[in-house]
């Protein structure tokens, strides 16, 4: 009996996990995409004639596709490469329990050190120059994210007012580089162009044979995906993983277990700092070849980077599928307001739901778990609670 | 007409029936104890009468008419007052905010704090609970509290008072002022439930016992009618060994030395206040203390959670005042944590990860930063296995095992590391009987093996059974050592409470020169 | 120089500045208070000021943009509250998704009502001040004069609002039965329960009671402040409250004056812009301070201010 129940166990595990990973967040999005119709209705718009246009300008349409244009397609990548790395950030440091809230102003300092090293490195081979400022744009990610690490690990300052201040001081002190010192000489609030040398090839460079006609997706892509893995790994696999979880589940037991609370705090910030400077990098090098003034802005690829997270459940790999929905959203926003008039705002809207859902299945998690502490209770695992 | 009945309760929890069909009766000026041991559904009872619990069938009557308790407003509208085992009281508050609590008196709104507290000290004079109505409530002893607790009863107008193991965190005689609380509540009318575990309280201040098992009542009687013997075999279901055997220590050569340590608490405060002791390899050394007097901070200090201030620490000759908990565990020190899932467990985590845990970036779990998973579950599985923890695969999340084999969990991770020093705080709370029978023979059979044992516990039993020497705590002190012998609860409650040794026992040492006469 | 620097205007300026953060701090402190944190008053904030100034428009009174502000306000916090209390979610990840979801809310309805992005139309006439006492003349008594009537009599209805409103607060927190179980839902709820407290209830009231006053302070940016509702116009103050909050160590009193440390520096900002000629300063360092001194001010301040013990746990009741 024990054996089968035991398999039961296991089975029951699989096909409960399969859901949590899959089934709640792609119901979010449903759910998500349902209540944001009502909201183009009730506007007086056509919400399916809004999200068919979506549809089209994420992924284009099949005549397009067998002429080798996947320009589409390649918008949708463009725009889904930083939100992984912002992704994998907020996902790093949600996994030691730290909301780095403020990623976008550690993301605006890794755009501004790519686009400062990217002019100082103009003569080098990019093979040389790109990992160089790549490098550079990580560790000013990282730098930006030390002080609110050190405050939360010495003074206990929680970091989401900490981070989101250091974003805005951030977005001022990058408003004012490019303002001043690294001012374009033809126009204003931006940096001067990049030499092509240190861009990050696109896809029709890499593979012209498949990609026929120029697409904006770009290397950052590629590096985005493998850094994802590495950073699956290095939760699963090293110390260092071990005890940002550990520190995350539990920071008492992890700390009577040898493990360092305010260390943990600070190289989990500082790497999470780290990433997201690497989606302002990519952005640079990738997608705009300088940077612009973000003042306006309302918000950032850093602040959409939590519901990246939080849909990936901040797993690393999950993070780059969440990614491309939300590139695709983004990148099909631009069509929906041209042919359906629906303000791309919608896509922040149904953003927000998902993460709402997404948040709200803590509830279906209880219960699954429940569920298994029943299964384990039956088999006599546990003593008269 | 009994002024509480309770027919046929039942509470079923996920997988388990934790009141099955459970009758009571209380009558006008009773004392009741609900006897049974952890997890028997004692304290479940309670909180479905005080509706802190809604059953899933049954009746209860309240001066003979049926009632539905559905929340604690409705049970206090009854006159019905618990005293939780977790003391229910506000720490930033005062006592008296404590006391008024959910019955102000007041006007528009706005608390009248005169009347309040006029009628706190009222009560407090009538009934002997003499408490200082403006103190904070952090501010005050675990005794103080509890008292503080019965004022809110009485306040709200308690006649059932239900204490829910009352007893857990107090001195003897701490524990005999509290009987004759009750029974002066009782004479002035009250009608009393006392929840405990304890044999001896039930033959001192009951009129009646009620006997519980695995959610059932087996038994009913009174205590002219039975002895502890008997009470446990009711308890317990078979017969119960009340003490353990062990043989002799023959202590070898000392392992931990603690000289002049003196440590702050959480609020700043002195904890310790220049405490020497030695533990040496072979026995083991039972720290007794009313909970509050240095115990928790002196184990952190050990294990190195908190910064001693002055003194020093040392193992083996080693000195570890200032050692991290990583520098204390690779220099031999293992702790098993008096709170197990705050402490001791990540939850979250398998049984894999949480037996790695302390040795995660070692040979031979890990090397130059990666962990070798198939060196990890096989240790896990040798250990599991080792000590009996019951579970289908190394890959369940230790969230989801039972109090008893969590703590089975933490004594294979500790225990398995083969330390030189193991520091073991309370160490069986809340687990039942078969459990802590486990947990001693294993503490017992590591002393045994030549290990060095730091026990702390509130439980004077369990540290008179187990321990070669007994150190009692006060006010960050040892304010005395007693070999096994020579202990027994009345002399140890006196020093717990403070007493000198003028008019104490003869046989205790000054706690300054226990280092010397330790070590030599 | 320093003469027309350090103006009655800058100190009443300091004031006006500091109501906004004053209000969403009270309503952070409340909140938390009751155990539940409040991220998403930036979110309140913004949505208080966009419907301030739609229903305004719409009906050409400022009272019913007011009450307009406050209803938005109460009903995005009502989402707050159902998520944090009855569904028991993530506080902090509510709150997160309210405020982007206050900020593509109020970006939406804005192309749909005015039909370009950015910003709102204005209105007309934003709300005056409560006084106009006649100033002027020379001589010392009308240099006192001046100074008195700035920063006594200058302001807006909401301005004083704010300073009663803090006053109240503090002595309800403190002297009333509503103030005690407050205190004690956020200490220890269970506590709180078993004397017959309904926890689920009283935390529900202080999110909404939150949630009307970051609406409101969001009325006295758009309505009493700039007279329009531009994108994101709030600038992180929802953020900054929550920092005066633990500043004031969560007492409204406290809060309301750690609000004015952090509208002072504002009203610096705003006044060392206008002498940029003379200060040679980049303006960005000037926008820059605020936040700054928040971080200065948590960084000094952090390691001795403890907050409401069960602050962010769910309650369970079994």
């Amino acid at each position: 009996m024990s054996e089968t129940h035991e398999a039961s166990v296991v089975r029951e595990n699989l096909w409960m996990k399969a859901l949590r990973t899959a089934g709640v967040p792609l119901l979010s999005v449903v759910l998500a995409m349902i209540i944001g119709s009502i909201i183009i209705k009730a506007s007086g718009m056509d919400p399916l004639l809004a999200w068919g246009a979506l549809l089209k300008g994420a992924f284009g349409s099949p005549d397009k596709w067998a002429a080798g244009n996947f320009r589409e397609f390649g918008d949708t990548i463009g725009r889904a490469t930083p939100l992984a790395f912002a992704g994998l950030a907020l996902a790093f440091g949600f996994r030691a329990n730290l909301f780095n809230i403020g990623a976008n102003g550690q993301l605006l300092l890794g755009s501004i050190t790519a686009a400062w090293l990217g002019l100082v490195l103009a003569g080098l081979p990019g093979v040389l120059s790109i990992p160089m400022i790549l490098i550079g744009s990580a560790l000013a990610g990282a730098a930006w994210a030390f002080i609110p690490a050190i405050l939360k690990a010495k003074v206990g300052a929680h970091e989401v007012i900490t981070t989101m201040m250091f974003s805005w001081i951030g977005l001022y002190l990058t408003s004012w580089i490019i303002a001043a010192p690294l001012k374009d000489a033809a126009g204003n609030s931006q940096t001067p162009m990049l030499a092509q040398s240190v861009w990050l090839p696109t896809f029709d460079k890499i593979l012209p044979g498949l990609f026929r006609t120029p697409v904006n997706a770009h290397l950052g892509f590629v590096i985005a995906v493998v850094l994802a893995v590495v950073v699956w790994w290095v939760l699963k696999r090293t110390t260092l993983g071990y005890g940002v979880r550990a520190v995350g589940f539990n920071q008492w037991a992890a700390q009577n277990g040898g493990i360092s609370i305010a260390k943990t705090t600070v190289y989990a910030l500082c790497i999470s700092g780290a990433l997201a400077g690497l989606a302002g990098a990519s952005e640079v090098l990738g997608t705009n070849h300088r940077m612009f003034d973000e003042v306006s802005a309302g918000s950032g690829f850093g602040f959409t980077g939590i519901a990246v997270a939080l849909l990936a459940k901040s797993h690393p790999v999950a993070v780059v599928f969440s990614a491309l929905l939300f590139g695709a959203l983004s990148a099909g926003a631009g069509m929906m307001q041209l042919t359906a008039n629906v303000s791309d705002r919608i896509i922040m809207i149904v953003q927000a739901l998902i993460i709402f859902f997404v948040g709200a299945e803590t509830v279906i998690t209880w219960f699954i778990k429940r569920r298994q502490k029943r299964a384990l209770e039956e088999k006599g695992a546990t003593d008269v609670a | 007409m009994p002024i509480l009945e309770l027919r046929d309760i039942t509470k079923i929890f996920p997988g388990v029936r934790a009141n099955d069909g459970v009758s009571l009766r209380l009558e006008r000026g009773e004392i009741v104890a609900l006897l049974g041991e952890n997890g028997a559904g004692k304290s479940t009872l309670m909180n479905v009468v005080y509706g802190l619990m809604a059953p899933d069938g049954g009746e209860v009557f309240v001066d003979g008419a049926q009632v539905h308790i559905k929340t604690p407003r409705d049970a206090i509208a009854l006159g019905i007052g618990m005293v939780h085992q977790h003391f229910m009281l506000v720490q930033t508050l005062t006592v008296t905010e404590n006391i008024i609590l959910g019955h102000e008196p007041s006007r528009f709104g706005v608390i009248d704090l005169v009347s309040a507290r006029s009628k706190v000290s009222d009560l407090s004079t009538r009934y002997g609970l003499k408490v200082d109505p403006d103190e904070r409530v952090a501010d005050l002893s675990v005794g103080m509290q509890q008292r503080v607790e019965i004022l809110k009863a009485l306040f709200q107008g308690a006649r059932i008072l239900i204490l829910d193991e009352p007893t857990a965190v107090l001195t003897p005689q701490e524990v005999r002022e509290l009987f004759g609380v009750v029974r002066s509540l009782v004479a002035e009318g009250l009608s009393v439930v006392l929840i405990t575990h304890k044999l001896d309280e039930v033959m001192g201040v009951a009129d009646r016992v009620v006997v519980m098992r695995d959610g059932r009542v087996v038994g009913e009687t009174t205590p002219a009618e039975t002895d502890q013997v008997g009470l446990a075999r009711m308890m317990v279901g078979r017969d119960v060994v009340l003490s353990v055997d062990k043989a002799p220590s023959k202590p070898g050569e000392t392992v931990l030395e603690v000289r002049d340590l003196a440590v702050l608490d959480d609020r700043r405060l002195e904890a310790l206040r220049c405490i020497s002791l030695v533990v040496r390899a072979g026995e083991v050394v039972g720290i007794a203390g009313v909970d509050g007097n240095g115990q928790r901070e002196l184990v952190e200090a050990i294990v190195g959670l908190r910064k001693p201030t002055s003194g020093s620490i040392s193992l083996r000759g080693k000195d570890i005042t200032h050692a991290a908990p990583h520098a204390t565990i690779h220099a031999g020190v293992s702790h098993v944590p008096e709170d197990r899932q705050r402490r001791g467990l990540v939850l979250e985590f398998d049984l894999a990860e949480n037996l790695v845990l302390g040795d995660q970036s070692d040979a031979p779990y890990a090397s130059a930063g990666i962990m070798h998973g198939r060196v990890i579950d096989e240790t896990a599985r040798e250990r599991i296995a080792d000590y009996d923890v019951r579970t289908p695969s190394i890959r369940v999340l230790a969230g989801n095992l039972s109090g008893g084999n969590q703590q089975k969990l933490v004594l294979a991770r500790e225990m398995g590391r083969d330390p030189d020093l193991l520091v073991a705080a309370q160490p069986t709370r809340g687990l039942d009987v078969g459990a802590i029978e486990f947990v001693h023979r294993r503490i017992l059979a590591e002393r045994d093996s030549g290990k060095a044992i730091l026990l702390v516990s509130m439980e004077l039993d369990e540290i008179m059974s187990l321990s070669d020497r007994i150190l009692v705590m006060y006010e960050g002190r040892v304010a005395a050592e007693l070999s096994s012998e020579e202990a027994d609860a009345e002399r140890i409650g006196y020093f717990m409470t403070g007493g000198s040794n003028k008019d104490g026992a003869p046989l205790q040492k000054p706690a300054t020169t226990v280092a010397e006469g330790g070590a030599s | 120089m320093w003469l027309s620097f350090f103006t009655p205007d800058l100190f009443a300026s300091a004031i006006r500045m500091a109501t906004p953060l004053a209000l969403a701090a009270i309503g952070g402190t409340i909140c938390e208070r009751s155990g539940v944190v409040n991220i998403a008053l930036e979110g309140m904030m913004l949505v208080g000021a966009f419907f301030g100034v739609v229903v305004t428009l719409a009906t050409n009174n400022v009272l019913l943009g007011v009450g307009a502000a406050i209803v938005a306000g109460v009903l995005l916090s009502a989402i707050h509250a159902f998520a944090s209390v009855t569904l028991r979610m993530d506080q902090v990840v509510s709150g997160t998704a309210l405020n982007i979801l206050a900020l593509g809310l109020t970006g939406f309805l804005m192309e749909v009502i005015y039909g370009h992005p950015g910003a709102t139309n204005g209105i007309q006439h934003i709300i005056g001040p409560v006084f106009n006492f006649p100033t002027g003349g020379t001589g010392v008594l009308a240099t006192i004069w001046t100074w008195i009537d700035q920063i006594v009599f200058s302001y807006t209805p909401i301005v004083y609002l704010a300073i009663i409103i803090a006053i109240v607060a503090q002595w309800a927190m403190f002297h009333t039965r509503w103030g005690l179980r407050l205190r004690a839902l956020g200490e220890h709820p269970r506590a709180a329960d078993t004397v017959g407290i309904r926890v689920q209830a009283g935390r529900y009231s202080a999110v909404l009671i939150s949630g009307a006053l970051a609406g409101l302070a969001g009325a006295n940016l758009t309505l009493e402040q700039v007279g329009v509702y531009s994108d994101n116009m709030t600038s992180g103050r929802g953020f900054i409250a929550l920092a005066a909050n633990i500043f004031g160590r969560w007492t409204p009193a406290g809060s309301y004056l750690a609000s004015l440390l952090f509208g002072f520096a504002e009203a610096l900002e705003i006044r060392m812009q206008s002498f940029q000629s003379v200060i040679h300063v980049p303006v960005q360092f000037f926008l820059a301070l605020p936040y700054v001194l928040v971080v200065i001010v948590l960084a000094g301040f952090m390691g001795r201010a403890v907050g409401p013990a069960a602050v962010g746990k769910p309650y369970e009741k079994e």
